[in-house]
This record gives C-alpha cells, structure tokens and sequence, in this order.
C-alpha cells in the first residue's frame, strides 16, 4: 500500500491533465491513505466472514443429505426383516400416497415391500441421495423388490439401446447352409402352398391336416363298403 | 388349468426360437426360476399361454445360461421380457424409460393378455414399437440410477 501513494497521485493527475477536469476537484478525488488501509481491513474480514458462512451453509446440507440417507437405508432395513418374517404382510402396488405419510415408521415398508428375492443386494442400495424424502422413493412404491443381477458389461460390444448386431443374427457356429434365405426345397414347398390357395376352397380334403399322426390301425374312408343304406348316403 | 412352460438353455436354442416362432408373439421371460417376482410371473403366464396360444408362443430363460443375451439387452434386473414377432424385436413403451423390455411382473393376467394382444395386432400392422395398454401405475419402477453403482 505504501508504494501505492505516489502512483495513485501521479494517476490521479494525469487523468485530471487529460480530461481537463476542474482542478479544484481533483484533491477531493484523491484517496487518502488512511481510508485506504481501513477499506482494505474491512474487506479482509468481511470476506472472512462469508466463507466462513458459505462452509456453514454446505456443511448443514451436507449433514441434511447424510440424515435422509440414514432414514432412507433404516426403512429398508426395516422393510426386509419384516418383508422375511411375514411375506403375507407384504401387500404390493402401494400406491406414492402412503408412502409419503409414513416414511419415519416401517409401517410403509411393511405395505411397500415383497420378499426380496436377493435381499444382499436391496440391502447395500439406499437409493439415491437427495433431500425430498416423497417421490425419490418411488423405487419401492411397487413393491416388487427386483433382482438387481449386475451392470451388464460388454467391453465395447455394444447392446440393444447401441444397435449392436443382434446375437440371433450372429453366425458363429458351422452352419451347412451359406446361403441367405429359404433353400430351394422350401422354395418348392412354397409354390406347392401357392398352388392350394388357388384351389376352390369347399373342395373335397381341402381341410386335411398332412401332419396329423394316425394309428396303425387307421384306414381312409371310402364309402359304403358294404352297401347299407341309400346311396346318396356314401358322400 | 396351469401347463409348466417350456425352457430355452443355450444361445442355440434361443436364436432357434427367434428364427423360428412365425406369424405369433414371441415372449422370453429372462430370470432365475427361484426369484420370488419372477415366481410371481412366471404363475400369471403359464395361466394364461393357453388362452393367448393363438397369438402368443412363451418361452423361460436362465440369465445364467445365456451370457450373451444377457449382455444384449442389457439385464440388470430380473424379470425381463422381451417380445419378438416374426424374428424382429418388438419394442413397446411402458411409460418407463426402458422400451426394449418389460422389467418387473404383471399386476393381473389381464394386464399381461391385453399387452399381447396390442404387441400383436401392431405387428400385424407392421408396427415394430407400440404403446403399452397397461396403467401406469401398474408398471414396476426400477432405478437406472444403479447402473453406475
């Protein structure tokens, strides 16, 4: 600051040279040094006392988001004892209403939650951290606890949501056939299909099942082998 | 009457059935025949693949036994359906963020009859995504946030 007095002054004058201001003014524009050195230990101490406040601030919210976190896996623990000791008790498609009203007692857990099916890993997932107790629980509303199997991993490969190839459409194993495409036996069999469809509909067999199995025993129906009755009667 | 629904155990299998199943929805219920949801699921569609047999072919898969579909369709929780008309993946929004799969259970058999019927009347339209008809509020909520866990 010392060194700052003579510049301040040169400054202040070239300023006032450059500008033609009022001479008169300029000493009452000069700062004096005193003023100086107090504006500058008022500023260091207000600018103390504000970080000061900051870190208060974000150590309660810190403290805040720790405390929800801890109700938060309370219920779940709650929830899975019960869950274990009483299945029937555990009533699902609770809907967010009641979750919202009971969330310090395990009274909600007991209605939101089923049987978990692998209870080690519900059990290390408190959910996500976040101040609002209500919807951020909507996880459980269902009360269906799911079977969390794993982040699927794929190195690279890519997945459904990438629009990666496929797997049934992966060859990998030795397949006889290179071609694309039905074979040419199944083409034949398709002209014959075509074929049928042409056909009158109400002919006679147009209803018989090729794949049908039949005993040993079985025989076609020929019509009146042995002459009873009229013989209109053999159709 | 309940029938026990048939199993698919390797990845041949599987892409047998995606080929093959013509002209009906194909479902496969990715999970583990123990879970308890996947209990839950597994009871509502065997009560209900006789009356959906028309439309409708069902099939069970471990998780554990096909790795690689696992990973395709990114299974991070059980149980997941997938649907498949005429070997082309079905998608269908939930109102989740998830359309390639069905996480979760169905409330009532009635649910699950009413999404097949959708799934493949909009195939039958040539509609490869089509919108759930079940309530919202019954769909199961799952947390993607645990992914990143």
């Amino acid at each position: 600051p010392g060194s700052r007095r003579p510049e301040h002054r040169r400054e202040t004058a070239r300023f006032w040279r450059e500008n033609r201001a009022e001479a008169a003014l300029r000493e009452r524009c000069v700062v004096p040094a005193e003023e100086y050195e107090c504006f500058l230990r008022t500023l260091e101490r207000a600018l103390a006392e504000h970080e000061r406040q900051e870190e208060e601030r974000i150590h309660q919210m810190a403290a805040d988001i720790r405390e929800a976190e801890r109700r938060q896996r309370e219920t779940v623990q709650a929830a899975l004892q019960v869950g274990e000791l009483y299945p029937a008790l555990a009533a699902p498609w609770q809907g967010l209403g009641i979750m919202q009203s009971t969330l310090t007692g395990t009274g909600c857990a007991r209605e939101g939650l089923g049987a978990a099916g692998d209870t080690s890993y519900v059990a290390e997932q408190p959910g996500p951290s976040g101040i609002q107790t209500g919807p951020d629980l909507a996880w459980m509303e269902s009360g269906q606890a799911l079977t969390f199997i794993g982040h699927q991993e794929t190195e690279g490969k890519g997945n459904v949501h990438t629009g990666a190839k496929p797997p049934w459409l992966t060859e990998e194993e030795d397949e006889t056939k290179k071609q694309i495409g039905p074979s040419y036996e199944e083409f034949l069999k398709q002209k014959e299909k075509q074929k049928l469809k042409k056909l009158p509909a109400e002919r006679v067999g147009a209803n018989f099942d090729h794949t049908s199995q039949t005993s040993d025993s079985w025989l076609p129906s020929f019509g009146r082998v042995w002459n009873h009755g009229r013989r209109w009667q053999s159709r | 009457m309940s029938l026990l629904l048939p199993k698919l155990t390797s990845k041949k299998e599987v892409d047998q059935a995606i080929k093959s199943v013509a002209e009906k929805v194909l479902v496969l219920r990715f999970g583990r025949d123990s879970d308890a949801v996947c209990l839950q699921l597994d009871d509502i569609l065997a009560k209900t693949a006789h009356d959906l047999s028309k439309m409708a072919v069902i099939y069970l898969v471990d998780v554990n036994k096909v790795p690689v579909y696992t990973q395709y369709f990114d299974i991070s929780y059980i149980p997941s359906t997938v649907f498949f008309f005429n070997g082309q993946h079905m998608k269908v929004d939930y109102g989740s963020p998830d359309h390639t799969k069905f996480v979760g259970s169905f409330k009532t058999k009635q649910d699950f009859i009413d999404l097949i019927e959708v799934i493949y009347r909009g195939a039958m339209r040539g509609k490869l995504i089509v919108r759930s008809p079940i309530d919202p509020n019954n769909i199961p909520k799952y947390d993607l946030l645990y992914q990143g866990i």
